[in-house]
């Protein structure tokens, strides 16, 4: 599904992913943990096809493309999705018709016909249903107003309705209130499938107990430091960063 | 023959005639005050980004002739989609053809002026003239040689049920064309009314239309005045509306200007009551040359009145825009809330925005605020509608008709909106 070799990028010459790599097949979940400022963000931002950060090396293959090589809509239509760490509010766009262009674009790329407007209305409410997305939220402007969590669940919310091929969460767990967290856990269960995979950004074991990772990766100073498989979380729950950190630094 | 020379030999022409119209005493007074003031030249801090020196010179003729019928005006864009009351000037004359009337209150008039001053004498000389700062050479010099225009008249406690149209068809198909339009819309106590300025222009030659509207609402009345600017072509169009306003008003003025080679508009509202609610929204979209001036003055002289303001500008190509809006909080007008605000997208590097907002306050219990923004479109909402698969041209789309609509949502008039949504499409 996602194969990254060696990506490093920089910002304004500042070095922050240090030679990732990272292998994804279909199906899985991996989780991403690692203190702040370790390069999470920057991670999925460049793999989404943001143009700040400078990929200064490394390949990252996606589905057989070149992703690297893709503007930020055909990394999209290919099947990536982010949700954003901090989805921004955009006024005056409706959710209904940024949602419709954004299917319809995809289907355009992928030479299908543009979704009847009833069909689309009706396979809206069915997602929303599915997501408890309240009517009011999304009769508004694209996260306009919004609460931090009613802004990560719309994230959800507009995942299950492009239904990528693969997910990045960037802590879409932060900012949410228990219920919420069960609730955008079960809508990232419900799509699981052997065709699907999942790269979960998070701070807290407690997702992962909804969310059961196949693999969890340490990042720490642009780099991966130490894989393991879902009892790493557990570990890391307990025993904080600072071991690894000694560990990397020793190794230096 | 350059423009003064043109309306000093067109005003000695007029002079020598046997019958002078009624308004001769008016018109010389004006004359001189022209003849004083001249057009205004960039040395002039209101017209400072604003240059005349090049219409001047291009050669204009006054006339009311047009070889275009009924049929092909009505093509050129009569915005036939509104019901409304419709009343038609080509080259600043009247078209009574494409008149339509449709209120059934006998007390409600729309005529024009040369007939206005006939039949409804009273009213007429009430107002005609009272208004305007003479000054201005621009407004000296309509008022020297207008041509005709619409005399607009809502007696107390009337409402008008329909819209009404005023259309100004520039015909430039023989020659360059010179239009002077006046107006004079007159709202009585507690009356109410919708005026739309329509103006649109066919042909290959140059014009300019130098319009003057003096527009008074009195006690407890309301208005709802729009300007639809799309005279396309090499068309210059100088407007000066002077509003006055009394006690309990309610105003909302919206103006659109989407074509015209060059254009100016100048708003004046005067509130000279209390409890005035003044509204001014304006909406540009200047692309390839065309130039786009919105010079905006709000006299806020009684206590407790409310002005909001917001003029927004998406420039193309190698357009250039001026903003400059002036609210002055009189001595007298404790409580004023106003706000004032002028927003740019420039769309290209080569586009240009002079935007001066500017606040006067001699009152000390108010509550003002005003800025200007000039930039480029956001990379933030960009990226992340792109990053759902939305083309860069479809994102950038969606984010310019969310910063057009919030001015496109102050018209009350569906059938405009969708107009407006029209243009916008066409101009983006
Ligand atoms: N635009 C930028 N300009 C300069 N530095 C930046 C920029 N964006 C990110 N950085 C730096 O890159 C580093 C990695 O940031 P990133 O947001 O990827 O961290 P993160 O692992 O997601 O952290 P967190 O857990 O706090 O979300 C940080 O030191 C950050 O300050
Ligand atoms: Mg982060």
């Amino acid at each position: 599904m996602l194969k990254i070799e060696n990506l490093k990028a920089s910002i304004e010459g500042k070095s922050i992913l240090n030679g990732i790599n990272l292998d994804i097949k279909p199906g899985e979940v991996h989780a991403i943990m690692g203190p702040n400022g370790a390069g999470k963000s920057t991670l999925s931002a460049v793999l989404a096809g943001r143009n700040d950060y400078e990929v200064t090396e490394g390949v990252v293959d996606f589905l057989g493309k070149d992703l690297l090589d893709m503007s930020p809509e055909d990394r999209a239509r290919e099947g990536l999705f982010l949700a954003f760490q901090y989805p921004i509010e955009i006024p005056g766009v409706s959710t209904t018709n940024f949602l419709k262009t954004a299917i319809n674009e995809k289907r355009k790329y992928l030479g299908l016909e543009p979704m009847e407007a009833t069909d689309f209305l009706k396979f809206m409410r069915s997602k929303m249903e599915e997501m408890e997305m309240d009517k009011s939220l999304t009769s508004r402007s694209l996260n306009e107003g919004f609460s931090g969590g009613e802004k990560k669940r719309n994230e959800v919310f507009q995942m299950a309705m492009l239904e990528p091929k693969l997910a990045i969460l960037d802590e879409t767990d932060s900012g949410l209130d228990i219920d919420a967290l069960r609730l955008v856990s079960a809508g990232v269960n419900k799509l699981r499938n052997p065709d699907r995979s999942f790269l979960v950004i998070t701070h807290y074991q407690r997702l992962l107990d909804y969310i059961v990772p196949d693999f969890v990766h340490v990042l720490y100073k642009g780099r991966i430091v130490k894989s393991g498989d879902a009892s790493l979380a557990k570990e890391l729950e307990v025993k904080g960063y600072d071991w690894i950190k000694q560990e990397v630094e020793a190794a230096v | 023959m350059n423009l003064v020379q043109q309306i000093e030999s067109e005003f000695k022409l007029y002079e020598h005639q046997a019958q002078k119209d009624d308004f001769f005493e008016y018109r010389k007074k004006a004359f001189q005050t022209f003849q004083k003031n001249g057009i205004p030249t960039i040395k002039n801090e209101e017209w400072k980004y604003t240059n005349l020196s090049k219409i001047s010179e291009i050669g204009f003729q006054t006339s009311c002739i047009s070889n275009l019928d009924a049929d092909a005006l009505v093509k050129a864009g009569i915005l036939n989609k509104i019901e409304s009351n419709k009343i038609v000037f080509v080259n600043g004359c009247l078209f009574p053809e494409l008149s339509v009337w449709l209120e059934d209150e006998p007390s409600i008039i729309c005529t024009n002026l040369a007939k206005a001053r006939k039949e409804h004498a009273a009213i007429f000389e009430t107002h005609f003239g009272k208004y305007l700062p003479q000054e201005e050479g621009l407004n000296a010099m309509n008022s020297a040689l207008m041509s005709d225009g619409a005399f607009i008249y809502v007696p107390a406690g009337k409402r008008m049920k329909y819209p009404l149209m005023l259309t100004n068809i520039t015909d430039a198909n023989e020659s360059n064309i010179l239009q002077q339009p006046r107006n004079l819309i007159v709202i009585e106590k507690s009356a109410a009314a919708t005026v739309i300025e329509n103006y649109i222009a066919v042909g290959d030659n140059s014009s300019f239309t130098n319009v003057v509207n003096e527009i008074f609402v009195d006690e407890n009345a309301s208005l709802e005045h729009y300007k639809v600017q799309r005279a396309k072509g090499d068309s210059y169009h100088n407007n000066y509306t002077q509003i006055v306003q009394n006690a309990n008003t309610n105003i909302n003025q919206v103006t659109l200007t989407l074509d015209g080679q060059w254009v100016r508009n100048n708003l004046h509202f005067n509130m000279n009551g209390e409890n005035c609610n003044s509204l001014l929204y304006g909406l540009y979209i200047p692309d390839g040359q065309q130039f786009v001036d919105n010079h905006s003055r709000v006299d806020h002289a009684k206590p407790n009145c409310f002005s909001d303001e917001k003029y927004k500008g998406i420039l193309k190509d190698k357009s250039v825009a001026v903003f400059n809006g002036k609210i002055m909080v009189h001595l007298d007008a404790q409580k004023t809330n106003a706000y004032q605000r002028n927003q740019n997208i420039l769309l290209s590097n080569d586009a240009t925005v002079n935007t001066k907002p500017q606040l006067e306050i001699f009152a000390d219990d108010v509550k003002c605020t005003h800025g200007a923004t000039i930039g480029q479109l956001d990379e933030e909402p960009m990226f992340y509608l792109r990053s759902r698969g939305i083309s860069e041209n479809e994102a950038r789309k969606l984010l310019l008709n969310a910063f057009a609509d919030d001015i496109a949502e102050k018209i009350k008039i569906p059938e405009l909106v969708q107009i407006l949504e029209e243009e916008i499409e066409r101009k983006l």
